[in-house]
């Protein structure tokens, strides 16, 4: 027999998560439809979708230095997310972390200057 | 000892640097090269051969290099000289050089002269590997080594069907012979344990009577030894049975029949037996087999050379008869004798070659007789020549002052040496041999009669008149006119208008200086050979330094043999002579007659006893069909469908296959990724 | 201190890693025309990198003295061995580059660098006793590749060629991080040792998906059937100088990982693997030969032929013992002099205005145009078709040789007669160069360092080779003995 009263927490935690999805879907459709102009366009209606078209041919050309700047992005942002580990264990690893750590940051500066020397940075 | 290291390894040296430097090199380059060498070997092995006449030579072994090592068959390559090795040295490289240099006239005109004399060379090194192996099989690589050299260049003009027919016939008849030496070889080696020589010879009259279990059977081991070496014998020197190569061997250029075909490589039978001679010593069957052979072989040989026109193809069967003279002399037990006929058989048979080819070459490459006559005045020189050989091979000599050409020497040795071993297989061979005698005067002469007196009759030949009407008699005489004239047959022409005197206007002239040296120092060989060393080959057992097996009671048995039988050769000369003269210079309807008569006789012998077409009808044509069943049905039916060509398809079909795979397309190259991951885990589970 | 000994172990990558990131900012502010000089260090850079390691390797240094950083990271003599390898052939790639990208006023000082970033990516690889260091080394050397199958920006075919490559490694990537997290999984370690250990006796059905994931993710870097899909286009794709760097390398550097990782992490399941690698190579032997067969240009045939060779090295890891492993460095060792030579060869061969000549038809009649050109690509030629007396012979023999006394008398015997496939291609190159009519397309001249590279490499496989064999066959089995040293 399985104990089912252990995941009571996840119960109530979806029971909440529902409710607040919810809440965050329907109350802003019942405030604007009460305080505004119901006036539906067909840009209005359209889902959002990271900028682009939703639905569409997904073969066509568009700027590469979007995906210059994204991956750029994502260097760095994942750089700030292996800080964090590195930060509360920093007392164990001693000066052997910290000097590697800014070895790893150092070379990370290095690939941030050849880029933005490159113009990588630029949009125009 | 050294020095012979250099008389075996200068001609091959030459040989190399003239075959493979060929054109590059040029003609005269390589003919000094070759040509020097083997004067160099030719006059290095004389003070060998002179030291063993004087006996103050000691019988050695020069060590070369490490052969074959493997357990019990163990063997190196080491050349051995004695007093047998000695003599071949001296024939072998006097004919070989003298041949040579006779070659530069003979072959002047021929575009491939560098390739001629590098197989030249090389036919003299093995040779002269052959005649100085310390073991069998060291022999056995020079045996091997001449039947190529022969090969290559019987077919030297290879544009010639004909050449190249009787090049491959040499060979394949030689194979027969060789299989018995292979078989004799391995036989030699499992009954004696050994492949040395020396050592053989040692043990083999401690093996005389042994008996060898074969199939349930049992035989006389050396007997069958020594008939398995002897079938190697007969095929190298033409006996009877496998003859039929020698004939054909003729369509090489002169010097090659000359060198090879009469003087060294078909002796090498009769070398082999001499080796070996305490071996068949101690098997009385196999001398009584080897004697049998060679008796009926220098008959046999001797009635066909009566008929032919060919100048070439009688000289060819009086080599074979010469040859069957030796053999019988080496199955009385004479060894000596053998050796010694041997010796002076290589200086009057090159003489008479070399003299036939001086002829051919100043008749526009005519060889039949039929179309000589009268040459004696055109020709003196080779006239002369011929005539020292003649009398060489007839054996014309006085028997009271006991000096005569060099056959007389050697041959009536021989057969008073039949005479005197006294078997009946002696005796026998004795008769045949002096009618043989009689036979080889009568050819001789008819060849001589035909071809130096009476008139002019070569008006008719197709080869003078070719001469004749194209007129550039001097440019175009040789060899790459005898290459173009392979296709067509010779026919003769309708007498011409002004043929009265039987030249067609064409005028023979004596060959160059280059070729009468070689017919004048082999003629002093022709003369003198026989008178000057007959006491050392046949009477000093002291010479030999027990290199042979010799006879001390046989020697002393020959000087008792009656009166007559001294001079039954003599006798058997002078009827040959007396009938060839009557026949072709007394009156020369004569033959016509005869042959009218004896229509069918001559006509057994004219065609060699139809030997060839039994052969043909024998083993050749069966052959040929078991050939072309294993060729059209095993080899392309079975063999390259399913094989060869059966692999090519397949690979052929997955070349297309794997270009049609890959196509360029990433989702396919992901999908076989994919599926191969997906086979590697469904085998690793099933497994 | 062990930080400081780890460091000392890891010197050459270290000076690897400098010198990139060094020339990498010289790049960026120096510009295109430092390209030449940037290139001219970066050879320095390797040959001092050569130098360092080389003595180990003639030592034959093994054990735990050569681990750095708890277990992550081994210089012991087979890596070094890999490594001078490695050393050689990214340096002949980097003497073979800048006259094939000036003509077209393409050489960028991001080569050399993207290079030396391969090549450390490829010392990790080597080095690597633990998946997390192989996976950062594979990912160096993969990600640098990528860019350097693409170097000639504006050429279709070589962007094609860096995408396909791009999108199918990512794919052979996702394989093998499946198959590390499996194996994490399932031994609870990522670090070779402990794998092994982990792994022995009767193996659980995820820990079989675990061995059959990371080696198929590493048969895509050595491009063994069925993972070589790639290879031609890509080969053909690149840039010449790039090609040839492909095709040596970094196939020394998978072939070598690979070894590692069978023989070590998963040395205990050898039964498991075994099966698999002998159907991989002899695969990887016949599509690799029948391949070939039907092209026309010179590289694609070049991609075939790696295929083919790498079947022939895997029949030595097949044998599992410390013969087969030496005979596969040795087999290494000649194959990267055979195709590096093959290659310069090729980009020596070029029209009356420069362009290379890729296709097999344009060099017909080679040996009377250039003879001495046509004569080296001759002799590579035997010899990577195996015939003696050249040195290619003495590869296969010595991988059969392996076979045969590990008892595989029949994987050996087809081995030997699948190579006579390949000898059909190879020969029929000598056969175009020296018995047809000329084409008289190869006009170009080529300047002192391809040749004197390429004299180099043609005396190396030349019968000459032999002289090494002592040598070379010594150090490869003090090389491949570390290896077994684990197991030990």
């Amino acid at each position: 027999m399985v104990d089912l009263t252990q995941y009571l927490p996840i119960l109530i935690f979806l029971v909440i998560a529902l409710g607040l999805s919810g809440l965050f879907v329907f109350l802003p459709m019942g405030v604007s439809r009460l305080t505004g102009a119901h006036k539906p366009s067909k840009d209005k209606l359209a889902e959002y979708e990271c900028g682009f078209p939703a639905f569409e041919d997904s073969r066509h050309q568009f700027d590469v230095r979007f995906y210059l700047v994204a991956i750029l992005f994502i260097i760095f942002d994942l750089e700030a997310a292996f800080l964090f580990p590195w930060a509360v264990s920093l007392d164990l690893t001693g000066w052997a972390g910290w000097i590697t750590m800014m070895v790893f940051l150092g070379e990370l500066l290095i690939g941030f200057a050849y880029a933005w020397k490159k113009g990588a940075l630029e949009w125009e | 000892m050294s020095t012979i290291l250099l008389i075996v390894f200068l001609p091959l040296v030459a040989s190399i640097i003239a075959g493979f430097g060929n054109r590059s090199i040029g003609n005269v380059p390589a003919k000094i090269i070759t040509t020097g060498a083997l004067f160099i070997s030719c006059g290095l092995s004389w003070p060998i051969f002179l030291s063993y006449l004087a006996g103050t030579a000691e019988p050695g072994v020069v060590p070369v290099l490490q052969w074959v090592h493997s357990g019990a068959f163990s063997f190196d390559w080491a050349l051995r000289v004695d007093t047998l090795t000695a003599i071949m040295l001296v024939v072998i490289t006097s004919v070989s050089a003298l041949v040579h240099l006779y070659s530069w006239g003979y072959m002047d005109e021929d575009p491939d002269q560098p390739r001629f004399f590098a197989y030249l060379c090389l036919f003299t090194f093995a040779m002269l590997m052959l005649v100085t192996a310390d073991n069998l099989v060291q022999m056995f690589f020079g045996w091997e080594g001449v039947g190529l050299a022969s090969y290559l260049l019987i077919g030297f003009w290879f544009k010639k069907p004909s050449a190249n027919a009787a090049a491959i016939k040499a060979f394949v008849v030689n194979r027969v012979g060789d299989l018995g030496f292979m078989l004799g070889i391995f036989g030699t080696f499992l009954v004696f344990g050994t492949v040395s020589i020396p050592e053989i010879l040692a043990a083999a009259p401690g093996m005389a009577g042994a008996k060898l279990n074969f199939l349930g059977m049992q035989f006389d081991t050396m007997t069958i030894l020594c008939l398995l070496l002897f079938i190697g014998a007969m095929g190298k020197s033409a006996q009877l049975g496998l003859h039929t190569w020698l004939p054909d061997a003729m369509e090489g250029p002169t010097p090659v029949s000359a060198l090879i075909h009469a003087a060294t490589m078909v002796t090498a039978g009769v070398f082999m037996v001499c080796r070996l001679s305490p071996m068949f010593q101690a098997a009385p069957d196999a001398m009584t087999f080897v004697t049998f052979i060679g008796g009926v072989t220098c008959l046999f040989a001797a009635t066909i050379g009566t008929t032919q026109w060919d100048i070439k193809r009688v000289i060819a069967y009086s080599t074979c008869s010469q040859l069957g003279y030796m053999f019988f002399a080496a199955g009385v037990g004479a060894y000596g004798v053998a050796m010694f006929h041997l010796f002076t058989h290589a200086f009057f048979k090159a003489l008479l070659f070399l003299g036939a080819g001086s002829v051919i070459h100043s008749m526009h490459h005519e060889q039949d007789m039929r179309y000589y006559g009268g040459l004696r005045k055109k020709i003196p020189v080779t006239f002369w020549a011929m005539m020292a050989g003649t009398l060489a091979i007839t054996g014309v000599g006085i028997y009271w002052l006991h000096a005569g050409f060099a056959g007389y020497h050697s041959k009536d040795a021989i057969l008073e040496a039949a005479f005197a071993s006294g078997t009946d297989m002696g005796r026998s061979a004795f008769w045949l041999g002096a009618f043989a005698a009689l036979l080889t005067s009568f050819y001789s002469w008819r060849l001589m009669f035909l071809t130096f007196w009476g008139k002019p009759r070569w008006a008719q030949s197709e080869h003078i008149q070719h001469a004749v009407h194209h007129g550039h008699h001097d440019s175009d005489h040789a060899n790459p006119a005898a290459q173009e004239d392979a296709g067509h047959d010779v026919h003769h022409h309708a007498p011409s208008p002004h043929e009265d005197d039987g030249t067609a206007g064409y005028h023979p002239h004596e060959s160059g200086l280059v070729m009468l040296i070689p017919l004048i120092l082999l003629s002093m060989g022709a003369i003198f050979s026989g008178y000057v060393f007959s006491p050392f080959f046949v009477e000093s057992e002291s010479f030999w330094k027990g290199s042979i097996a010799f006879n001390e009671h046989l020697i002393h048995e020959m000087h008792g043999v009656p009166f007559w039988v001294k001079i039954s050769a003599s006798i058997a000369m002078l009827a040959g002579l007396a009938v060839a003269w009557l026949a072709y210079i007394k009156d020369t309807s004569i033959p016509g007659k005869f042959v009218a008569q004896f229509s069918q006789v001559h006509a057994f012998l004219y065609n060699k006893w139809y030997f060839d077409e039994l052969y043909n009808f024998l083993f050749v044509r069966p052959a040929f069909w078991l050939g072309n069943v294993f060729w059209k049905r095993g080899d392309v039916g079975l063999i390259d469908r399913f094989g060869p060509n059966g692999a090519a398809w397949i690979v052929e079909r997955g070349a297309v296959v794997a270009k049609k795979i890959q196509s360029g397309y990433l989702y396919s190259y992901a999908l076989v990724m994919l599926l191969g991951l997906i086979a590697a885990i469904s085998w690793v589970m099933v497994r | 201190m062990e930080l400081k000994q780890s460091l000392g172990l890891i010197a050459p990558e270290i000076l690897l890693s400098i010198a990139s990131l060094v020339l990498l900012l010289v790049s960026a502010w120096a510009g295109d025309k430092a390209s030449r000089a940037i290139s001219v260090v970066a050879c320095f850079v390797l040959g001092a990198c050569f130098f360092i390691v080389a003595p180990t390797v003639c030592a034959g240094v093994a054990g735990p003295d050569v681990v750095a950083f708890n277990g992550l990271f081994t210089a012991d003599a087979f890596s070094g061995f890999a490594k001078l390898l490695i050393f050689a052939a990214t340096g002949a790639a980097l003497v073979m580059a800048p006259k094939f990208f000036e003509r077209t006023n393409s050489m960028m000082p991001e080569f050399p660098v993207l290079i030396l970033l391969a090549a450390l990516g490829m010392c990790l690889m080597v080095s690597a006793t633990d998946l997390m260091t192989l996976y950062i080394g594979l990912e160096l050397n993969s990600l640098a590749s990528y860019v350097l199958a693409a170097f000639l920006r504006n050429d279709e075919r070589s962007a094609e060629a860096g995408i396909k490559y791009f999108v199918l490694g990512a794919l052979a990537s996702g394989i093998l991080l499946f198959g590390m997290s499996l194996t994490y999984g399932f031994t609870g370690s990522t670090d070779f040792g402990t794998v092994r250990a982990a792994l022995t006796g009767d193996m659980s059905t995820g820990a079989m998906f675990a061995v059959v994931f990371v080696l198929a993710g590493l048969a895509f870097k050595i491009s063994a059937v069925p993972f070589h899909m790639w290879t031609p286009d890509v080969y053909e794709g690149s840039p010449t100088p790039v090609t040839a760097f492909f095709a040596t390398a970094p196939k020394v550097a998978a072939v070598s990982l690979l070894m590692r990782v069978s023989l070590d992490a998963f040395g205990m399941q050898a039964d498991a693997w075994r099966q698999i690698v002998l159907f991989v190579a002899l695969a990887s032997i016949v599509v690799g030969a029948l391949g070939a067969i039907g092209q026309s240009n010179i590289k694609r045939l070049m991609a075939f032929s790696s295929i083919n060779n790498v079947g022939f090295i895997l029949i030595g890891l097949v044998t599992g013992t410390v013969q087969g492993a030496s005979a596969m460095l040795v087999y290494l060792a000649i194959y990267i002099a055979m195709t590096a030579g093959s290659f310069l060869a090729i980009i020596m061969m070029k029209d009356e205005a420069g362009a290379p000549v890729e296709k097999i038809s344009d060099i017909a009649g080679l040996s009377r145009t250039k003879p001495a050109l046509a004569l080296c690509l001759a002799m590579m030629m035997f010899s990577l078709a195996g015939i003696p007396p050249l040195f290619g012979f003495w590869g296969k023999f010595v991988v059969f040789q392996a076979a045969v006394e590990a008892n595989l008398v029949a994987l050996a015997a087809i081995g030997i007669a699948a190579s006579v496939i390949g000898a059909f291609y190879y020969l029929k190159i000598v056969k175009v160069m020296y018995f047809d009519e000329p084409a008289d397309v190869v006009k170009g001249q080529s300047d002192w360092a391809h040749w004197a590279l390429l004299i180099i490499s043609t005396a190396f496989i030349s019968p000459l080779g032999y002289l090494l064999t002592t040598w070379l066959g010594g150090i490869a089995d003090k090389a491949a003995a570390t290896l077994f040293l684990v197991a030990a």
